[in-house]
C-alpha cells in the first residue's frame, strides 16, 4: 500500500520555493526579453504601416484623392475664418491674428494634450 | 515609462488571477509581478530537477516568454505556479532531451550521489536527498511531485514507456523516504538513518 502521507509531505516540500537571492534581477530579465520581443514586432508593425502608408498615398494621389482633400481643407478653412473668426476676434486682445489654420491646429494639439493625460491617469490608477 | 506607486501597490496585492487577467490584455506590469511571485519557485523546481543554476535560469526564463505567449489559455483551473511550474519541466525536459547528454531514463545508476552513511547525524534537506537519486529517478520524481505532473503525463513529456516512469518514481520515493525521517515535517531536515 503506497504511503500517501510521505508523497502528500513531498510535494509540500517540493512546494516550498528556495529563497533567490537574485530574485528582482531575474525578474528583470525576464521583462527586458519580453521587451526586446515587443520592440521587434513595433518595428515590424510600423515597417508595414509605412509600407501600407505609401502605398494608401500612391493610390490617392493617383485617383485624384489629394484634390479632393486639398479641396476640403480650403473649405473648411474659409468655413472657421466666416463663423468663428469674427466672434473669437471679439474676445481675444486686438493684433492677435486668428484664422481657421490656428483654430485647427490649437485644436488638434489640445486632443494630443488630453490624449497624454488620460494616458497618465490610466498609468496611475 | 515608470508605474505609478499607487499601480504598483495594486499589483502587489492583487490575486494571481487577476494578475493573469491584466497580463492577458498586455499589462506587463501585471506580468512582472508574476514573475516575481513565482521565478524563484520554478528556479528551484528545475535546480531540483538537475539542472546547473545558470541553465535552471535559462529554461526558467524561457518559461516565463513562453507562459505570457500562452497566458490566455490560463483558465484558473489550478494555481498559476502550478501551471508554470510544468511549463518550465516540460521544457527543461526538452531541453535535456535535445542535447542528447544522456538517455534521460537509461539506468544511469546513482549520480551525484549525496555523502552518506557514518556521518549519521548530519542534516540534509530535500535537495540534499534528491542528489542521492539517479537522473533519470530525480527528474521522474521532480516531475511528478514538484510540477504535478501525473505519471502518464510524465511519460509523454520524457516520451518513455509508462512503466519505466513508475518504476524510477517508485525507486526514488524508496530513496527519499529513507532519508528524510517522518517526524520531520515542516522545516525539510532530517537527520540521515543510520
Amino acid at each position: 500500500m503506497p504511503d500517501n502521507s510521505f508523497e502528500f509531505r513531498l510535494e509540500r516540500m517540493f512546494a516550498e520555493a528556495p529563497a533567490m537571492p537574485d530574485a528582482e534581477l531575474f525578474t528583470v530579465q525576464v521583462l527586458s526579453r519580453l521587451d526586446r520581443g515587443w520592440t521587434a514586432r513595433r518595428l515590424l508593425i510600423g515597417v508595414m504601416g509605412v509600407a501600407g502608408g505609401l502605398i494608401g498615398g500612391f493610390q490617392l494621389a493617383g485617383s485624384g484623392g489629394l484634390g479632393a482633400v486639398a479641396a476640403f481643407g480650403a473649405e473648411s478653412n474659409a468655413y472657421f475664418t466666416r463663423h468663428v473668426t469674427d466672434q473669437l476676434s471679439a474676445v481675444l486682445p486686438a493684433g492677435l491674428a486668428v484664422d481657421g489654420q490656428v483654430i485647427l491646429t490649437a485644436a488638434a494639439l489640445a486632443l494630443i494634450a488630453a490624449g497624454f493625460g488620460v494616458a497618465r491617469l490610466i498609468r496611475e490608477i | 515609462m515608470a508605474m505609478g506607486p499607487i499601480a504598483k501597490q495594486r499589483l502587489a496585492s492583487a490575486h494571481d488571477l487577476d494578475l493573469v487577467g491584466l497580463a492577458a490584455a498586455g499589462d506587463r506590469s501585471a506580468f512582472g509581478e508574476l514573475v516575481r511571485r513565482h521565478g524563484s519557485a520554478v528556479r528551484g523546481l528545475l535546480r531540483r530537477m538537475g539542472a546547473e543554476p545558470s541553465a535552471a535560469d535559462d529554461v526558467a526564463q524561457d518559461a516565463f516568454l513562453a507562459a505570457f505567449e500562452q497566458i490566455a489559455e490560463f483558465r484558473g483551473e489550478g494555481a498559476f505556479r502550478a501551471w508554470i511550474s510544468r511549463i518550465a519541466a516540460r521544457l527543461y525536459v526538452k531541453r535535456w532531451r535535445k542535447e542528447a547528454r544522456a538517455d534521460l531514463l537509461a539506468d544511469a545508476g546513482e549520480l551525484d550521489a549525496a555523502p552518506s552513511g557514518p556521518g549519521a547525524d548530519a542534516r540534509i534537506d530535500l535537495d540534499d536527498a534528491l542528489r542521492s537519486l539517479s537522473a533519470p529517478e530525480r527528474v521522474c520524481v521532480s516531475l511528478c511531485y514538484g510540477a504535478g505532473l501525473s505519471h502518464a503525463e510524465a511519460a509523454a513529456a520524457l516520451n518513455a514507456p509508462l512503466g519505466t516512469v513508475k518504476s524510477h518514481v517508485k525507486r526514488g520515493l524508496d530513496k527519499l523516504r529513507s532519508r528524510l525521517s517522518p517526524d520531520d515535517d515542516g522545516g525539510q531536515r532530517s537527520k540521515v538513518s543510520a
